[in-house]
């Protein structure tokens, strides 16, 4: 039956117990998308190459002893796979992905928001305010969509950053704005702190501080104990908190 | 050169090249590797090669520079042939006398090496034990061979493999062409050429090499131990229009890891034959070598190589004279870990930046420039030559069914021997760490071995019976990897292993998945609070979350790999963790905010040991008696009978020299000032401070009146109860009265020392047993509100041999009790002693001292490194003898030593199996010696009777010293609980027993142990009853003990002098020691208390700043006593 499948190169898997055929040579969030089976993402953009870099949108396959998460962005459909797209590992996984991007980018409406869909509601490490995860959006759209290739990833580990080559101006970038238009970090970058009047989205400038209010908490954007987004301390942390 | 043609014409070269070997009659090696360069083997080749030009000797004897030995801890070393003499450590001053005693055919003793072990000297290479143990294959090629020289390879069996495939290809197209060699020619064409379209894979021969290399079961020796025959299968099938790729993985990052950097310089042109085999075998048309610019030798051996092998037309096209092409190309790294993953390698060949890509897609299936590519490690391709030499089977029977071959570790860290190994698979850890390596190289026990670098795990001491293969690592937590191979010992903190790992993955992890660089950054952030002290069980909890995650969610093998450290650390290593998070303890004395000054965290009292170290050296005497006598209730019986945990610690002591002679100057302190500076200090002290008094004082019973339960009724006495002090014996003192004989401790010393405490407002009540006078319900009946237990361990352990209820066999503690106490001399004649522990000694020297004793003769079932008495101190220094031992480290060594000196004879390896006896006499025993046999848990040999040795000795007195254990039945009947041994069961943190109201501590607690751990264990246990009585909870949490008080440092011209060698207390002359009790050492003079006292580094000055400056132990007085 499947003959014609094989023949223009189509693939059957199965994802969360629902058969599906793709194209040969889609993703397993394509397939997932597909099905619609929501997949959080965050370095994945339509229209640049999958990176794998977030690992936002890790996915189950294989089984038993064998069972392993791949990054469903990057992972190839293949024959007969059996995928999980919420198992608990990958749930876990998940919600460990967003303290830790939480820990480094509070400020985030994007972040903040899958960390609230996900019932993330601490953060254990120790707060950092960065502005980049290094989700790499910005230099695939300037190289594959802007075709000037101006930012690049340099360095490695801990010291990795974006920028131009030896931070000069570059020749190459047209001041499009691209990289900034893609940026899940700073697209709403919360400025409430320097500038009250400069917030973006004044969520935190126009509520009064949502551990005040708890109910409605989900929808708010800093439902964190202790905020850290604002740094609205809250009367008591939470016990077993490490600092 | 001229260009070789055909495979006829390589073996004839070869053939001539062995005809035509080196008829000189001695041959020099000197390993010329980077290791050995390094302690000076260039410089040692220049002054060979003088002094055979100088005496004209080039004739007679040939000077070679070869590829690594792999010994490298004993570099520079001369290797002397035929004899195959191994000249350890070389300088140039000694190249003379080796020379000439060589041409002599004599060896120079004094060079040779020796056996740590067994002092033997070793005369011969292999019979050196690291090298006795391993099964040098591939390294074995390479320290024959001078890696710069084509033709060295060529007659030593090199290129003949690819000869082999070359030929059976030729064979193939011959059958194939002549039904006769039963090949089935008529079924195809051959080609003008007479060359036919391959039956299987590219050329005729490569099913054959494909094969070959299938059945020798050869896994890749990268790490992940896929079968390279499966793999090189796979790429033979996968089609390639735009051609196919090698690659030689010379990237070789693990830190303390580098087999692969000796196999390129010793022996390059291996690795060259086996991918020109793996070309053969796979259809391949290009080679990459991708080598890390930080192996300069590495990459200069390689070209070198490269352009020989093109020259004699071993590489290139159609080499020689086949239709078969090849070259390899180098390509060098710039250094990044993660590039030895292969995706990330890919990109790196490239020309992109390093960073790992999601597989699928297979670097098989798209690989450099999107080729089918085929990676395999430096040693995987350097196996591929052997294999086909000694043939898929041979190699196929060496290690284990599915792991074949042999595998190089590089062994390195606290172990004796580090160097290279080789060894079949399936050995086991234990084996490389004790046998060929030698074992510890200090005085600590070996801990855990760490294998696989930094995505590897920890395997502890208590595997090493674990075979070494890929499934078993990988069961046991860690992986193979490349074959690092780190030894640590007790002064290894695993939590701070962990952290360097993580440091090290947080810098080289390539940052592009958010989990693996944010995780292992954070990982390091929490290990690093951790040995901060700043730890809390949340911590742990947040950590192996964290550590799961980032080995599921990251792309590459360095991710999934990389929260192994912290995994198998915790894994095998939690409660080290907890000691951190929980007591706030490093026991390994590395995390240096844990420890802050070693000596005062090593002492179980928290003595300031800096601190009247420092105050003695600025002859502030007085001062310094106050902080001794301030932690400790007995300084002068500590002064002489501590273990001095202080001292083994020291860090001047763990850095190489000799420690600081903490105890000789407690010693010297304690017999100067007067104990009244202390009350007077008190009695001030107390009433500037207003102490408010415990809020009930009900009155304290303490049974037992030993150092612990002395040490308890001390320190409530000071916190306000009324203590009343019980004992089985006339006089307190315990086991310092009964069993520590009077030439240690003087009577009157320690009579006077308990009188100090007792003098506090403590009822006496001598001669009352728990269970025969009193109860636990009656003692809480006549109102006392705790109870704490002390009674030691006083009853021996028995040898289980039919007679010794006889007269003349007594058990240790018998014996001294008999003496000490009552003055009885229980033993004459001839006098044997069983045991190896403190007691036996004490036992041994005491009857020694006996009217009617002729001769002492000590028996002991292990060798004399592993007496008990020897416990703690400095393996390396046992053998070379006992004097440097004292310097390093404490009492037991030089007490044995005295015993010696006295004339106790001592014979190891021996156990009792009989005792004679006539006439209900004991008349003598018979032994049987011992051999050594396997590692046991405690980390010693187990002895193993030999049959037939046994032997009789005859014997007047027998005693017994064995151990000890508690006479804990009547506190079992009263429903305390009691384990196996004896021991009281307590809460380690509280010393609550399993009854409220009751407390114990000491030897009843631990077993037979040392005096200042009972008299901590008082201590402890009085402040647990003071918080029981008040009604707080018992448990408190830890503190972390830093020295907080400024001393002022040394002043300049008399510089701490840590390079002074130690001054040891004088003892009298063993002549003038016989038949009395008079104390044997003498206290250190003034002179050399205070040199002895700049010997210290001041650990303490990390900590203090003069502002910080507290009140000192007692107001204003300054200056000598």
């Amino acid at each position: 039956m499947s003959r014609w499948k094989e023949w223009i190169g189509m693939i059957n898997l199965a994802i969360n117990g629902f058969a599906v055929t793709v194209e040969d040579g889609s993703t397993l969030l394509e397939a997932a998308q597909f099905l619609g089976f929501p997949i959080p993402t965050l370095c994945h953009l339509e229209g640049l190459s999958p990176y794998g870099a977030c690992r936002l949108c890790v996915v189950q396959i294989g089984q038993g002893d064998r069972a392993r998460l791949v990054s469903s962005c990057t992972y190839p459909a293949q024959e007969g796979l059996r995928v999980w797209t919420a198992s608990n590992r990958v749930l876990r996984a998940r919600r460990m992905v967003l303290e830790l991007l939480l820990g480094s980018c509070p400020q985030s409406k994007t972040i903040q928001d899958l960390a609230s869909a996900h019932g993330v509601r601490q953060q254990r490490f120790r707060q950092e305010q960065e502005d980049c995860i290094l989700c790499g959006r910005c230099v695939r759209m300037c190289r594959e969509q802007m075709v000037a290739g101006a930012i690049a990833f340099r360095g490695r580990g801990a010291t990795r950053s974006i920028g131009t080559p030896f931070d000069r101006n570059s020749e190459q970038c047209r001041l499009c704005g691209g990289c900034l238009y893609v940026c899940p970090a700073c697209e709403l970058r919360c400025t409430y702190t320097d500038a009250p009047e400069r917030a973006v989205c004044g969520g935190c400038a126009n509520l009064a501080p949502p551990c005040a209010e708890q109910e409605g908490f989900d929808h708010m954007m800093c439902y964190m104990n202790p905020c850290v987004a604002c740094e609205i301390p809250t009367p008591e942390p939470q016990p077993g908190v490490p600092s | 050169m001229p260009r070789l043609n055909s495979t006829r014409q390589l073996r004839h070269l070869r053939n001539m090249l062995q005809s035509d070997r080196d008829r000189r009659s001695l041959h020099l090696t000197i390993c010329a590797g980077t290791a050995c360069r390094a302690s000076g083997s260039a410089i040692l080749l220049q002054a060979v090669q003088g002094y055979l030009l100088q005496h004209g000797l080039v004739d007679r004897i040939a000077l070679h520079a070869t590829g690594c030995h792999g010994f490298c801890e004993m570099g520079p070393f001369l290797l002397v042939e035929p004899q195959q003499t191994f000249y350890a450590q070389v300088r140039t001053e000694h190249v003379a006398e080796i020379i000439e005693a060589a041409l002599a055919g004599e060896f120079v003793e004094h060079l040779l090496y020796r056996d740590p072990h067994t002092g033997r000297i070793c005369y011969h290479r292999d019979e050196i034990p690291f090298f006795k143990h391993q099964q040098r294959t591939i390294l074995g090629m390479s320290q024959q061979i001078d890696p710069s020289r084509i033709h060295d390879y060529i007659q030593h069996g090199g290129y003949a493999g690819l000869e082999q495939a070359l030929d059976r290809g030729g064979d193939q197209r011959r059958a194939a062409r002549d039904p006769q060699f039963g090949g089935n020619g008529s079924s195809q064409s051959a080609d003008s050429a007479g060359r036919l379209p391959y039956p299987e894979g590219p050329y005729a021969g490569s099913a054959w090499v494909v094969d070959q290399v299938t059945q020798s079961g050869l896994r890749g020796r990268g790490g992940g131990g896929f079968p390279t025959g499966r793999k090189w299968e796979m790429l033979a099938r996968q089609p390639g229009p735009r051609g196919k790729l090698l690659v030689c993985n010379a990237d070789e990052g693990d830190p303390g890891a580098y087999m692969d950097r000796s196999i390129l310089e010793g022996n390059p042109h291996c690795i060259l034959e086996g991918m020109l085999l793996g070309a053969y075998a796979t259809g391949a048309t290009e080679g990459i070598v991708y080598v890390r610019s930080e192996y300069p030798l590495a990459i200069q051996h390689l070209n070198i190589a490269l352009h020989q092998a093109r020259e004699l037309g071993l590489l290139g096209k159609n080499l020689l004279g086949t239709d078969f092409s090849f070259d390899i190309q180098l390509v060098r790294g710039a250094g990044a870990f993660v590039c030895c993953e292969e995706t990330a390698l890919i990109h790196s060949v490239e020309g992109r930046m390093g960073e790992p890509r999601q597989r699928p897609p297979f670097p098989i299936q798209k690989g450099i420039d999107g080729k089918p590519t085929v990676i395999n490690n430096v040693e995987t391709w350097a196996n591929i030559p052997v294999i086909l030499q000694q043939g898929a089977e041979a190699f196929a029977a060496i290690g284990t069914p599915d792991n074949s071959g042999t595998k190089i570790f590089s062994l390195v860290g606290k172990i004796k021997n580090t160097g290279l190994v080789e060894v079949p698979m399936g050995i086991t850890i234990g084996q490389i760490v004790h046998d060929i390596g030698g074992g510890p190289v200090g005085k600590a026990k070996i801990k855990a071995v760490q294998t696989g670098g930094p995505s590897g795990g920890c395997i502890p001491a208590d595997q090493f019976a674990l075979p070494i293969d890929y499934e078993t690592l990988a069961q046991a937590g860690s992986i193979m990897g490349s074959g690092g191979m780190i030894v640590m010992d007790e002064t290894t903190c695993m939590v701070d292993v962990a952290k360097y790992f993580m440091n090290f993955l947080r810098e080289e992890s390539c940052g592009k998945c958010f989990t693996c660089r944010k995780g292992t950054q954070r990982m390091y952030e929490i290990l690093d609070e951790i040995t901060q002290g700043r730890g809390t069980p949340e911590h742990l909890t947040l950590l192996e979350e964290l550590a799961l995650v980032v080995r599921d969610t990251t792309m590459c093998g360095l991710g999934q790999t990389a929260a192994n450290p912290v995994l198998s650390t915790l894994r095998h290593f939690r409660d080290e963790y907890q000691r951190h998070v929980v007591d706030k303890r490093c026991d390994a004395y590395v995390c240096g905010d844990l420890v802050g000054a070693a000596c005062q965290s090593a002492c179980p009292l928290e003595t300031e040991a800096w601190r009247y170290v420092a105050l003695v050296e600025k002859g502030r005497y007085d001062e310094a008696y106050c902080v001794i006598r301030q932690a400790n209730p007995l300084p002068s019986i500590c002064a002489r009978v501590c273990d001095r945990p202080c001292e083994q610690h020291c860090q001047l002591g763990t850095t190489g020299a000799q420690s600081v002679g903490i105890r000789a100057i407690k010693r010297f302190v304690t017999d100067r000032v007067a104990p009244e500076v202390w009350q007077d200090e008190r009695a001030r002290g107390a009433a500037a401070r207003g102490r408010e008094g415990p809020a009930a004082s009900r009155p304290v019973a303490i049974v037992g009146a030993g150092p612990a339960g002395l040490s308890a009724a001390h320190e409530l006495t000071q916190l306000g109860y009324p203590v009343t002090l019980f004992d089985t014996e006339a006089e307190p003192g315990g086991m310092l009265l009964s069993c520590i004989p009077a030439y240690r401790l003087p009577r009157d010393v320690l009579r006077r020392e308990i009188a100090t405490v007792l003098q506090d407002g403590v009822t006496l009540r001598c001669g009352a047993q728990l269970g025969r006078d009193m109860t636990l319900d009656g003692l809480f009946a006549d109102g006392f509100g705790a109870v704490f237990l002390g009674i030691g361990a006083a009853k021996s352990w028995q040898l289980d041999l039919a007679g010794e209820e006889l007269s003349g066999v007594y058990s240790s503690m018998e014996f001294l009790k008999a003496f000490n106490l009552r003055g009885e001399e229980w033993a004459g004649g001839a006098v044997g002693i069983i045991g190896g522990g403190n007691s036996a000694i004490d036992a041994a020297r005491v009857a020694l001292r006996q009217r009617q004793v002729q001769g002492v003769r000590l028996l002991y079932r292990r060798t004399t490194r592993d007496m008990p008495a020897f416990a703690e101190e400095v393996e390396a220094a046992l053998e070379e003898g006992i004097e440097l031992e004292t310097l390093v480290s404490p009492v037991k060594i030089r007490y044995i030593e005295a015993a010696l000196r006295e004339g106790v004879q001592v014979e190891t390896m021996v156990s009792p199996v009989r005792i004679h006896a006539r006439d209900g006499r004991l008349v003598g025993i018979e032994c049987v010696r011992n051999r050594l046999g396997q590692m046991d848990a405690s980390g010693r040999r187990r002895p193993v009777p030999i049959a037939g040795s046994e032997f009789t000795l005859p014997l007047n007195t027998l005693i017994v010293a064995i151990g000890e254990r508690p006479d804990s039945q009547p506190l079992a009947e009263m429903g305390l609980e009691i384990d196996r041994s004896g021991r009281l069961v307590v809460d380690p943190r509280t010393l609550a027993a399993s009854r409220p109201g009751v407390f114990g501590g000491g030897d009843l607690v631990t077993g037979p142990n040392t005096v200042i751990d009972a008299l901590a264990a008082g201590r402890r246990a009085a402040r647990s009853i003071d918080r029981y009585l008040r009604g707080l909870p018992l448990e408190q949490p830890a503190e972390i003990r830093l020295p907080r008080v400024f001393v002022e440092p040394a002043s300049g011209e008399t510089e701490a002098d840590g390079e002074q060698p130690r001054i040891e207390p004088a003892t009298i002359p063993a002549p003038s020691r016989q038949k009395n009790f008079v104390e044997v050492e003498l206290a250190l003079s003034a002179e050399q208390a205070r040199a002895e006292a700049r010997r210290c580094l001041r650990c303490d000055l990390r900590f203090t700043r003069p502002a910080q400056e507290g009140a000192p132990c007692h107001a204003g007085k300054s200056g000598s006593a």
